[in-house]
């Protein structure tokens, strides 16, 4: 136990003088979630919209008025002619075309859905598809509006009509996506300590030959991997801190549920990347080895999280093999806490899944290092 | 107990199908300074490590301190110092924070570790450095640095592995005097070196050539076999002679 303490205290003394680590712990969050997060919200801000309105009804104009008031639009002008809304876009001095249909109120009021057309410019598919949700988000907020207008009878039609529009925003209502990167980027940077660096400080003390003069002393392989799992846990659980402060100030996004229940899934999550950033040690050689084993993991944890590209747009067999990716589960469970404020026992599922990915990493990781450090 | 402090036979190392460490064997007693000599991999390293318990042996028999390598390496760790051919002190901690954390590592006490760090501290002349960071150091003194941090724990037998390569001849001269002291304590020294004045200071040495120790004998025996002045000329000799074959 007390060489323990010896080894974690000569640990963060080192992290402590070495500046690259100070900026992996307090800027690098700071930073990617100013660049990730204005990189995202400048897309989504100022969308330019021409609209063809052919019902020229209270409802349609009310529509109108809905989207010009919006802060995330800018109404470009109207016109009655569909083919010059088409040509604006082509020019690009719009992004979002919107057609309202004749008949288009009263279609409303007798439940028969009307059908609003989008027009977008898909030249950039992500932000089109940010776009999209966008407008129907404000058209959903507009139609509840109108809801009590609906006679009785069609009330169910009308009410369903809405539900299937983008559910997943309701989670997320000042429509900003920066919400969903916040997480994420929690979520990338944990892993990034508790892998990355973990693996690269046992490394490094290999090529300085320091690892082999410890294996001569009495220190034994189970407690020279806790002294450093140790300082890395700390680090890792102070860069989940860094991220929520930096996000709460700089988007204003705080957590909604409890900071605990992030706490508690951040550590058996970091058990699995722990194990293996300790497995990493035990593969590479040389520092930039280990950078380079490390990359591989975090970039397929990473692409198979659902963080950039969603597990739903995914063909079915890498669908099947997201379930063996423990970030895959701490991506959902860091969003629903986040946006959400779900509490643990709905996501104790998770919770379970990640464990036994930690434990079964730690377990192989214990068995190689014992064997390979050295 | 066993009266040798290191006794090894037909202690062999492959690698793949390279036998680094080929059917060497010999015995050091105590207090002895031993030396061993032979040219770039030769074997030396690999040797040392299976004798330090980090590194298992294909055959042969090796016992340290009595202590058997196959099974008994974390007792041997404990009788045992050992100087790795890398500096291995963190060059990002002060000669304090060094002495405190080793000291640590072998179980020292806070009370011990102070006494430690003033006694050595005084020993090697290191009051201003104290508590400077490791590698502002000259390397002659963190040579000696390592040397007192890998024995904090007093063990009988160290093993030093090319201690005072790159170091300028006063400081190795000072090293040198630091391993008669040792050695005047009762300590077994096993010790490689590419320096055949230093080799002059052995009471035994040993000459591995391919993996095999081709001599055997006190320094002044061999000379005086080969018809030689100095080490040099003789482990010259030894090295082209038996490279001829
Ligand atoms: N882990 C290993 N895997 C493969 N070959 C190895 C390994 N360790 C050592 N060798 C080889 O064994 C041989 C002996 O190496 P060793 O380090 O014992 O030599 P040495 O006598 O200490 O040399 P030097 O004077 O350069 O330190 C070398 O040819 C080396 O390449
Ligand atoms: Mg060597």
């Amino acid at each position: 136990m007390k060489r323990i303490y010896y080894l974690v205290r000569k640990e963060f003394r080192q992290i402590l003088r070495e500046p690259a680590y100070i900026g992996i712990l307090f800027i690098m969050p700071v930073v990617q979630i100013i660049l990730l997060g204005y990189a995202i919200t400048t897309d989504v801000k100022n969308i330019k919209v021409g609209i063809v309105d052919l019902d020229q009804s209270p409802m349609s104009e009310r529509l109108v008025e809905a989207y010009t008031r919006n802060n995330s639009f800018i109404y470009y002008g109207s016109t009655d002619d569909e083919r010059v809304l088409i040509r604006w876009l082509d020019d690009g001095r719009i992004s979002l075309g919107m057609v309202i249909p004749l008949h288009f109120q009263r279609d409303l009021i007798n439940g028969r859905q009307p059908d609003v057309q989008m027009v977008l410019d898909g030249v950039d598919g992500n932000s089109a598809g940010v776009v999209a949700a966008y407008a129907a988000q404000v058209t959903v907020a507009l139609q509840k509006e109108w809801l009590p207008k609906v006679p009785p009878l069609q009330k169910k039609a009308a009410a369903l009509h809405i539900t299937t529009i983008e559910p997943r925003m309701w989670y997320n209502p000042d429509l900003k996506s920066v919400n969903n990167i916040v997480p994420g980027i929690i979520a990338t940077l944990l892993t990034m300590v508790t892998l990355l660096v973990t693996a690269m400080s046992i490394v490094r003390e290999k090529e300085l030959g320091t690892l082999e003069q410890l294996m001569v002393t009495p220190l034994r392989k189970g407690e020279l991997m806790i002294g450093k799992i140790i300082p890395f846990e700390i680090a890792g659980f102070l860069l989940v801190n860094v991220s929520i402060l930096a996000a709460g100030w700089i988007f204003g996004i705080w957590i909604v549920g409890s900071v605990w229940t992030l706490y508690l899934m951040s550590l058996i999550f970091s058990l699995s990347t722990l194990g293996v950033g300790i497995l990493t040690s035990t593969m590479a050689r040389t520092q930039q080895q280990a950078m380079f084993i490390a990359w591989f993991f975090m970039v397929f944890s990473l692409l198979l999280s659902g963080f950039f590209i969603p597990i739903k747009n995914m063909p079915d067999i890498i669908q099947g093999l997201t379930y063996l990716n423990p970030m895959r589960y701490f991506m959902v469970v860091i969003r629903e806490i986040y946006l959400k404020g779900t509490p643990l026992e709905f996501l104790w599922k998770e919770g379970v899944a990640m464990l036994t990915f930690g434990v079964a990493s730690f377990v192989l990781a214990t068995v190689r290092f014992s064997k390979r450090i050295g | 107990m066993n009266e040798f402090a290191v006794s090894v036979k037909d202690l062999t190392r492959t690698f793949g199908d390279f036998t680094a460490v080929d059917h060497i064997s010999f015995n050091v007693a105590r207090g002895e300074i031993f030396g061993f000599l032979g040219a770039n991999g030769a074997g030396k390293t690999t040797t040392i490590r299976m004798l330090c318990g980090l590194l298992m042996p294909s055959s042969g028999m090796a016992r340290v301190a009595g202590l058997d390598v196959y099974s008994a390496y974390e007792q041997i760790k404990q009788r045992i110092g050992y100087m790795s051919q890398k500096f291995s002190l963190y060059e990002d901690l002060t000669v304090r924070e060094n002495i405190e954390f080793y000291g640590g590592i072998y179980g020292l006490n806070r009370r011990q570790i102070r006494q430690k760090t003033a006694e050595l501290v005084q020993y090697l002349g290191l009051e201003k450095q104290v508590d400077q960071l490791t590698r502002s150091l000259p390397l002659g003194w963190k040579q000696r640095m390592a040397l007192s941090a890998a024995i904090l724990h007093d063990p009988d037998i160290i093993f030093l592995d090319e201690p005072t390569s790159g170091v300028d001849p006063v400081s190795r001269r000072n090293f040198w005097l630091l391993i008669y002291e040792l050695a005047d304590r009762g300590k077994t020294i096993f010790v490689t070196t590419h320096y055949m004045d230093e080799a002059e200071y052995c009471h035994r040495l040993s000459i591995m050539k391919d993996g095999r120790i081709v001599e055997l004998d006190e320094p002044r025996r061999l000379k005086e076999r080969y018809g030689r002045e100095t080490m040099q000329e003789v482990f010259m000799e030894i090295v082209n002679r038996k490279g001829e074959q």
